[in-house]
């Protein structure tokens, strides 16, 4: 499988700790040097480090027109909302997951068919049933 | 008409200015405190402090009445998510947006944004403009992927000068849409004849405007 990952931090640091190996093929894009060095090494994968404005070419570098799964995992909810979206509509990934942090969004974007995964998603749930006792 | 602006550059300033003045309703609404206090010293209540991507800021600006919203944060995702927002929860009829990466373009038309204005290709035409000789300028992008609408004057030495448009051959995909004469704007036929310093506004795709250029202007 070969999965293109947006942003580094301890959330995509865990995924390619769990998906790396199993002849998966890994590319990290972020702008966080050292979390990109940290994850770099894991076996088969590659990272890509990126500026802003130029997101578009990064995404092609980290080869987004041949991949099987693009994860949006920044902290930055716009940046994946719209990044997602490039990669859902215009190189059409089969599978795309956005990671958000308003809950806001989350209900808006799952509405609008893009596979949003999110901690309040089940925290509001948590937080129910521990009130309901 | 009821604007709503979300993200107030000096763009936003004098677009609300000029729509204040033009008779419209607009309110602008800034998340920065400073740039926030700046505005409603000018404008007075038309300011109004608040996250444009937080719907229960949105409603504060009345946006369920809105008959247009633009969204001109100086970020092309926040302009993207501010769109989504007023046209899927809150059904505004008509949605705008300023990108910087000219690469965003074909994804907030595939969104459903209506208009889209592209800062760099903006800057870029007004340069092209200015340069000597006048080489192509870039009007537009079309809402098709990878068309757009450019703009080529005839130099006097340019062999086609004389010709009917039917003899000339034009790459595949690019037609002559408007022919700016001296004596004012006509809809060209196969049978308009190209006069010197005519201005040939024409559709082509992204990749050809070269060769339309060296066919154009060629000697």
């Amino acid at each position: 499988m070969r999965v293109l990952i947006y942003g580094c931090n301890r959330l995509s640091a865990s995924l390619v700790a769990d998906l790396a190996g199993d002849g998966n093929e890994i590319t990290v894009l972020g702008g966080e040097r050292d979390c990109l060095e940290s994850v770099a090494t894991h076996p088969g994968v590659r990272v890509v480090l990126t500026a802003e404005p130029m997101m578009q070419d990064y995404l092609q570098e980290g080869g987004i027109d041949h991949a099987d799964v693009f994860l949006a995992m920044s902290a930055d909810d716009h940046q994946n909302i719209l990044v997602a979206q490039i990669a859902k509509h215009i190189f059409n990934v089969p599978k795309v997951v956005c990671h958000l942090g308003s809950p806001q969004l989350q209900v808006m974007y799952a509405a609008l068919g893009l596979e949003v995964v999110g901690y309040s998603f089940g925290l509001l749930q948590d937080v129910r049933q521990a009130i309901q006792g | 008409m009821y604007v709503v602006i979300v993200g107030c550059s000096e763009a936003g300033y004098h677009l609300s200015k000029a729509l204040i003045a033009g008779g419209h309703e607009v309110v602008v609404v800034e998340k920065n405190p400073a740039r926030f206090q700046l505005l409603k010293e000018e404008l007075g209540s038309v300011a109004l402090l608040g996250d444009g991507t937080d719907e229960i800021t949105l409603k504060r600006a009345g946006i369920a009445r809105a008959d247009v919203v633009v969204s001109l944060t100086g970020n092309d995702a926040t302009n993207l998510v501010v769109s989504q927002m007023t046209k899927h929860i809150f059904q505004v009829p008509r949605t705008m947006a300023l990108i910087k990466d000219p690469k965003n373009e074909p994804i907030f038309h595939e969104i459903g944004v209506d208009v889209v204005v592209n800062s760099t290709h903006l800057v870029l035409a007004s340069l092209e403009e200015g340069v000597p000789g006048r080489p192509l300028v870039h009007l537009m992008n079309l809402r098709v992927p990878g068309m757009e609408l450019v703009s080529v004057s005839i130099p006097a030495d340019s062999n086609i000068i004389g010709k009917r448009l039917s003899e000339i051959e034009l790459p595949p995909n690019s037609f002559i849409t408007l022919m700016v004469k001296k004596s004012g704007a006509t809809l060209p036929t196969g049978r308009s004849v190209v006069d010197p310093e005519d201005e040939l506004v024409a559709v082509t795709p992204e990749g050809n405007e070269q060769i339309l250029y060296d066919i154009l202007t060629g000697v």
